[in-house]
């Protein structure tokens, strides 16, 4: 045994104090809270689309001639293609709401301050990846909301100033929706943002473990208990209930809601009543409201300054010697986000 | 080796020539710097502009003119509905008397907002886009929604006449007739028969 472990030494020099060093990151003691959780679960659910993302492509076809077909085929035909598939779509939908929390978590408790400003851009460059690839996923159905969701956000992009053309010439393979469009879909979201997600990832994981996780105090603790416990494996037991708690629950919607598959795509007729996935309810109703430029221009300011909220917030606080105004400005974006999104989904048009 | 003493100690070149020396080399070694970082840009960016290049589309050749019909044919009363190859179906009606291509027109159905089809609503007598909800009246002129605001209208195929015979410019396949590569279905069904 003792000739093994020299063996293992002498090639792998890490010795198990190092490696404690590495895992046992001191856990701030608010983090046995579940709402604190909520960074984890997209890392776990990132790797559950990873995983069924991999089995699903074992039969996926991107062309527009066999696209639908191949989804059928998974659906129907192959052997728990119907669970993987499900499972790939409700992870999806999970992951998106999971971002969605985890940043809320962090703007409401102001965790983006002064040190930690670049990881909350990386973590909008997350989001933003995320919502690409929850896009460009549901584009490679094929399906009439696939087809012309894809017309309208390429078209969308046709409206940015300068830039916007070449964009979407780029991302359609040509002027309009066509033959190499549904490639070049899969190779974005199967590839190019999967690797960056995964570099992302790794920086946001580094920034977080190089200056620690945010301190925050809660009333009810006390004063002689220690302030952290051990990453390794305190928190990573929490993290592994988390994940059998997701994998519980995304089985259950699964087998009770499995992803469907709606019309084929048909380029000559949009359907009546047409909606993206929730995540762009928001973007859709604002879509209906203003006019095309004002709402391509609104949504890119918008985007843009939730990239640069902390430097935003570090002048708010100046200007108004207040430190709970971007808290005021998030509740008011929270109504609006909710408010749209209701209304797109209960409004037919 | 060490033995060997020569009387005659190294003597050190004089401070100005050694200033002229580090000065040269310092020189030197930030040129074939800069030499080096060029040419590892230059190269690495060719390769990138090459690769920026294949993947802009090259220019597609999907329209062509096509033979609709005779213009005696289209009537104010009697308009003519073609079908493209690529499955568009054109409704051409005539807008004044004479025979030229601008007494015709052909309505795009494709809504100037965001692409989506319009269709003609009877009961509303206009045609409405689903997507963003706008509204053209018979014309193509936007009445209601996004593209009422932006005051478009839907755009027209361009016509053409040579001698009595009327052309359209529109595309020539679809998304799908595009592709020839086999089916996931015909595929399949081969696995299970073998």
């Amino acid at each position: 045994m003792g000739r093994v472990q020299a063996w293992i030494a002498e090639r792998i020099p890490v010795t198990g104090e190092q490696i404690r060093e590495l895992t046992n990151e001191p856990v701030p003691n608010h983090l046995k809270r579940w709402w604190f959780c909520l960074g984890g679960t997209p890392a776990y659910l990132f790797l559950v689309q990873i995983v069924t993302g991999i089995l699903l492509a074992f039969y996926y076809q991107a062309t527009p001639a066999s696209a639908y077909e191949s989804i059928r085929y998974i659906t129907h035909e192959v052997n728990y293609g119907w669970y993987f598939r499900s499972l790939h779509k409700w992870a999806a939908t999970f992951m998106i709401a999971a971002v969605i929390l985890h940043q809320m978590r962090v703007y409401f408790t102001a965790a983006y301050r002064r040190p930690r400003e670049v990881n909350w851009v990386i973590g909008m460059c997350l989001l933003m990846a995320a919502l690409l690839t929850g896009f460009t996923g549901y584009s490679l159905v094929f399906e009439q909301l696939s087809y012309w969701g894809a017309t309208v956000a390429s078209n969308l992009s046709d409206a940015v100033p300068v830039v916007g053309p070449i964009v979407k010439q780029m991302l359609l393979g040509g002027e309009e929706y066509n033959a190499h469009t549904l490639s070049r879909f899969y190779i974005m979201h199967a590839a190019i943002l999967p690797a960056a997600m995964i570099l992302l990832l790794v920086v946001h994981i580094s920034l977080i473990r190089l200056h620690g996780v945010t301190e925050l105090r809660f009333g009810d603790e006390k004063a002689d208990e220690p302030a952290h416990f051990n990453f390794f494996p305190e928190h990573l037991y929490t993290e592994i209930i988390v994940g059998l708690v997701l994998m519980v629950l995304l089985s259950a919607l699964a087998t009770i809601l499995p992803a469907e598959l709606g019309p084929k795509a048909d380029p000559q007729t949009t359907p009546e009543v047409i909606k993206p996935e929730w995540f762009f309810y928001v973007s859709f109703r604002w879509l209906k409201m203003f006019s095309l430029t004002f709402a391509v221009l609104s949504t890119g300011f918008i985007v843009a300054a939730m990239f640069v909220w902390p430097w935003i917030d570090s002048w708010l606080i100046r200007v108004t010697k207040s430190r709970d105004v971007s808290i005021y400005i998030g509740i008011a974006a929270t109504i609006l986000l909710i408010g749209l999104t209701v209304v797109e989904a209960v409004l037919e048009h | 080796m060490g033995d060997s003493h020569h009387d005659e100690r190294p003597v050190s070149p004089p401070v100005e020539k050694r200033e002229a020396d580090g000065s040269r080399r310092d020189f030197l070694t930030a040129a074939s710097a800069v030499a080096m970082a060029g040419g590892v840009a230059a190269s690495y960016g060719t390769l990138a502009v090459m690769a920026g290049r294949y993947l802009y589309p090259s220019e597609d050749h999907n329209t062509a003119w096509q033979f609709v019909g005779l213009v005696d044919d289209i009537t104010r009363e009697k308009s003519l509905t073609y079908e493209s190859p690529g499955g568009a179906r054109v409704v051409i009606a005539r807008q004044s008397d004479g025979n030229a291509a601008a007494d015709f027109v052909a309505l795009s159905n494709v809504c100037p907002h965001l692409g989506c089809k319009v269709h003609w609503e009877p009961q509303n007598t206009r045609f409405f886009c689903p997507c963003h909800n706008g509204a053209f009246d018979a014309t193509g002129k936007a009445t209601l929604g996004p593209p009422a605001e932006a005051n478009q209208s839907l755009k027209k195929y361009p016509l053409d006449v040579v001698g009595n015979q009327l052309y359209i410019l529109a595309p020539l396949v679809s998304v799908v007739q595009a592709e020839s590569r086999p089916s996931v279905a015909r595929r399949s069904d081969a696995a299970r028969e073998a």
